[in-house]
């Protein structure tokens, strides 16, 4: 049974002054607007951070109380970055079932009213025991992959840094993007290192946001063509490869096959680019480009939304801001809006057919492929 | 081989037969905590280090991490208090509390 994107709502990402429960409901609204308000059986939802004083808030009740959803069913799913994603997969999923038939999912993130360092705690939290045991962070262990990738295929480390020009010269055109100026390349060279080659421009940023999506059953022009998921081992070290992510080989292998599709048929996708480099990466593991030619997409040019693939043209993590349970969710929302042709000034330039969006939680640890396309295609 | 080296432990799962370190907690593959200790040599080669401009609170700055294979296919991730080490440098390891400390190995210096 086809399922497709009816419509689409994102609030603001950056640092906003509402609460959790606000920013998902503002979210929400132009999402039911877009099906005028027709009923809404299911309710996926998911954010990763703690809110509450003892653990996470009790979103679900709230969320069915302020948007009126009483009657819905309602599920919680939580993949840590990939949280967004992992709700989509889940609706999907049931309205597959034909249990359901219409299903409001939201993601959303309140992580700029706390301070940095517990934020931290909370992300790094993510990783395994040992990992936090021994003084590791997400951006110190993304740096090791780094190290292990530009060495592997012969890459100058300023290659990266092409990844972090793009994205926020991409994000410029996005309202709903947290930063809204563009870097060039020495910006990002000489800003502030945060886990060598790593500086703080190959970073994504802490931000509150929201995104939230109705689907329905039946085909339109966002359609769910696939969806894929893969596993890799939670701790960096048990890896035999430190230059690729195996989990995200295994999600797309699997997103391609139900699609019935090969990777040449993609014509937009939204990546997971945390950190600069695994924008690069991911080309890679989604099998556009072969290992080690990711940078020269970026340099080429090729990325850009007139050029053989677009990539990000929202932004992506880098150039939208971060709120981690959402960014999953974002990234497919961006694709749907790309092939409605609803994205506005960060349109790319030919209406695609056919896009792709990869979310991944952790470093890897689950990474989720989903392609969206017209269902006749 | 150094012979004033310490040696480190290293588990196997009894469930996946996956060998890691450290040996003290249930496996990082599957979670099963029946695991069969073994020592081995606390000598190892550098994969990748970085230094952490901006550690975890409480860890002092720069905090200089690196992942160590012990042996074929079991690494660790260890702090150094040293200049950080380059891919392919000899260190010897020991455990300190919760953590594995590397320097770099005098007699593969020698």
């Amino acid at each position: 049974m086809t399922v497709h994107v009816a419509s689409v709502g994102i609030a603001r990402f950056g640092k906003r002054a509402e609460g959790l429960i606000d920013l998902a409901a503002e979210a929400a609204g132009p999402a039911l607007e877009g099906v005028g308000r027709k009923p809404i059986d299911l309710l996926v939802a998911g954010t990763m951070l703690s809110h509450g004083p003892h653990g996470p808030e009790p979103i679900l009740p709230r969320l069915a109380g302020r948007l009126g959803l009483e009657s819905a069913s309602g599920f919680r799913v939580e993949a840590t970055s990939a949280t967004g994603a992992m709700a989509f997969h889940a609706a999907v999923l049931a309205l597959e079932s034909g249990r359901f038939s219409r299903a409001l999912v939201i993601a959303a993130e309140k992580m700029t009213d706390r301070p940095t360092p517990e934020i931290t705690a909370e992300l790094t939290a993510a990783l395994h025991p040992s990992e936090v045991a021994a003084g590791a962070t997400m951006p110190g262990l993304a740096a090791m992959v780094t190290q292990r990738y530009l060495e592997r295929h012969g890459l100058a480390p300023d290659v990266i840094d092409l990844g972090s020009v793009h994205a926020r010269a991409m994000a410029v055109d996005n309202p709903m993007a947290q930063f809204h100026k563009a870097v060039s390349r020495e910006e990002v060279a000489t800003s502030r290192p945060v886990a060598l080659p790593l500086r703080l421009l190959h970073c994504s940023a802490i931000s509150d946001g929201a995104a939230a999506m109705v689907l329905e059953r039946g085909p339109g022009a966002a359609s769910v063509l696939g969806i894929g998921q893969g596993f890799e081992s939670l701790r960096l070290v048990d890896r035999p490869d430190l230059t690729t992510f195996a989990a995200t080989r295994l999600a797309a292998r699997i997103a391609y096959e139900s699609a019935k599709i090969t990777r040449k048929e993609i014509e937009v996708a939204e990546v997971h680019d945390a950190f600069a480099p695994l924008g690069i990466v991911h080309l890679e593991d989604l099998g556009v480009c072969g290992l080690g030619e990711g940078p020269s997409w970026f340099e080429k040019g090729w990325v850009a939304r007139d050029g053989r693939l677009p990539v990000n043209p929202s932004g992506g993590l880098l150039g939208r801001g971060h709120p981690v349970g959402v960014s999953g969710l974002v990234a497919i929302a961006e694709v749907a809006l790309q092939l409605r042709g609803e994205a506005g000034a960060r349109s790319v330039a030919r209406l695609p057919k056919v896009g792709l969006s990869q979310s991944m939680a952790g470093l890897g640890s689950q990474s989720f492929v989903t392609i969206l396309g017209s269902a006749e295609s | 081989m150094n012979a004033n080296e310490g040696t480190l432990e290293i588990a196997r799962c009894e469930a996946c037969l996956a060998r890691f370190l450290p040996a003290d907690g249930p496996c990082p593959r599957c979670g099963a905590v029946g695991v069969v200790t073994f020592p081995v040599p606390g000598l190892g080669k550098v994969l990748a280090a970085t230094e952490l401009l901006v550690p975890p609170p409480g860890v002092p700055a720069p905090h200089r991490l690196a992942i160590v294979e012990i042996a074929e296919g079991v690494r660790l991730l260890a702090s150094t208090d040293e200049p950080l080490p380059t891919r392919g440098t000899l260190v010897s390891v020991r455990k300190d509390g919760e953590i594995y400390r590397a320097r770099a190995d005098p007699a593969a210096a020698g």
